[in-house]
């Protein structure tokens, strides 16, 4: 289903130049390797080990497509944007899950929540990129790069069966950290 | 020999932070990091100096020199530092209650000597380190603490307005949920020759769960950096605790220590002589 420039415009900027585009891709993919990373690391301070494979294992997909990207930029010729100089619509990469929503004790179903929710900002901001960009090579990568997004989001998708939802009561802790509660 | 382009993670330590799941200071951690790597120094030629928090914990997760010191006392370290070693480029991090409780005196001190060193301030309205107290920047009617079960009754310290009326020549607000934004000020504090000061909300997600919503309510400021200092403070009161970016650039001097300091010591003595 195709985006209107204006939705696009929700999910991405206008980039024209495909070095600029293949900047973004790639700091997209890198980040979002370092933020499943992040969180494995901490979860794996505080003892959940249940869900530190999961993170690791989309960490390392993440840097799997980020090598793909980057035999791509390979071709081009990619600027070093500063971190700021990025242009996401949101403060972050659209595949840097929010680090707020983490939780000691989340487990597999959130994580698999938490990457399906990145896989599909990641989509959504090709497929914008490819609406927004005035550049034909642009166009036809963001393209590309949204299908694969969409394969992801597919077995994302496969694999959450294999987790049933936890109860309600799945941060309940009987020796909480937070004393005032 | 070519200089090697390091990045963000080379300024990481290998040890991982015991922060808890979903703290904002990761992110400022991540912004610290990406504002040496753009910066470019060598790990060797960076030191970061902290107090005593959760949020002080940030130099044993950097690569560079650092100095996890007394609670309070990381303004007067750094400052130590950077005057034995004027070549480093000293960053200090910690919290609003080891800034402006215990450290409010040095706060006052650092701002108004203004020596040449980047202060990262990171604000959660809360002591976090020793499970959930108010803190100087608490509102006064916080009263989700046993030690202040009806609030503390006490007014709030604003951090920039007392950094300018004590004389910090660089002052800026960032947020941690917007660590690139952040990234480009501490970037901007660091090539402030003299003392800079960033207040970066950073929510305390145990104690101050509702901190989440921060992510709402922080705007970009709708002014560039001003050198005149009414009108920064007109700011401050205008744009309120939620707005971020370079409030004040002053025109100030870094604190150059004058004289070579080598005055007998029986010379001072007769100062002091009754
Ligand atoms: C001299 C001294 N007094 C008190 C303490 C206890 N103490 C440790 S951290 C802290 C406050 C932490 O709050 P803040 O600086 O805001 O950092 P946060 O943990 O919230 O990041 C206090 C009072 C101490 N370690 N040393
Ligand atoms: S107690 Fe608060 S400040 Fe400390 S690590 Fe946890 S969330 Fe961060």
């Amino acid at each position: 289903m195709s985006m209107t420039p204006e939705e696009a415009q929700n999910h991405a900027p206008k980039l024209d130049d495909v070095g600029e585009f293949l900047a973004h891709s790639l700091a997209l993919e890198n980040e979002a390797a370092e933020r499943y990373d992040e969180l494995a690391d901490s979860m794996e301070v505080h003892n959940n080990h249940d869900v530190v494979a999961l993170f690791r294992k989309l960490a390392e997909f993440s840097r799997m497509h980020a090598q793909e990207v980057k035999e791509i930029a390979a071709k081009y010729e990619v600027p070093h944007l500063k971190p700021w100089e990025f242009q996401w619509v949101d403060p972050e990469g659209p595949e840097s899950g929010a680090i707020e929503n983490s939780h000691y004790k989340m487990t597999n179903w959130h994580v698999l929540q938490l990457a399906l929710h990145n896989e599909e900002r990641g989509q959504k901001f090709y497929a914008g990129c490819a609406v927004l960009s005035d550049n034909a090579d642009v166009k036809k990568l963001a393209q590309e790069f949204a299908e694969e997004e969409s394969e992801h989001v597919d077995t994302l998708k496969e694999w959450i069966p294999r987790y049933p939802k936890p109860k309600e009561n799945w941060d309940e802790d009987m020796d909480p950290p937070a004393v005032n509660e | 020999m070519e200089a090697v382009q390091l990045t963000a993670k080379d300024y990481k330590s290998a040890v991982k932070p015991i922060w808890c799941p979903g703290c904002g200071d990761y992110s400022v951690l991540a912004a610290i990091t990406n504002a040496l790597a753009e910066h470019g120094r060598p790990l060797h030629d960076v030191a970061v100096i902290s107090g005593i928090g959760c949020s002080s914990r940030i130099p044993a997760y950097t690569s560079v020199y650092g100095f996890h010191g007394v609670h309070g006392r990381s303004l007067a370290l750094a400052s130590g530092v950077k005057l034995a070693r004027p070549d480093l480029t000293v960053l200090v991090a910690g919290g609003d209650g080891d800034g402006l409780s215990i450290g409010g005196n040095h706060f006052l001190h650092a701002c108004r000597r203004n020596v040449d060193m980047t202060y990262v301030i990171m604000d959660n309205q809360v002591y976090g380190m020793t499970k959930g107290q108010a803190s100087p920047t608490t509102d006064a009617d916080w009263t989700q603490s046993k030690l202040t079960p009806e609030g503390t009754g006490v007014n709030p310290v604003q951090p920039l307005t007392l950094a300018l009326a004590a004389g910090a020549q660089f002052i800026a607000r960032g947020f941690s949920g917007n660590p690139r934004g952040l990234a480009k000020l501490i970037y901007e504090g660091i090539n402030h020759p003299g003392f800079s000061i960033i207040q970066v909300m950073s929510p305390c997600i145990t104690y101050r769960p509702e901190q989440r919503d921060w992510k709402s309510m922080m705007k970009d400021s709708a002014y560039e950096a001003t050198d005149n200092l009414a009108e920064a403070n007109r700011r401050l009161l205008e744009e309120g605790d939620f707005s971020t970016g370079v409030i004040y650039k002053g025109p100030k001097p870094a604190f150059n220590p004058i004289g070579s300091g080598n005055t007998p010591i029986a010379e001072i003595e007769k100062e002091f002589a009754l």
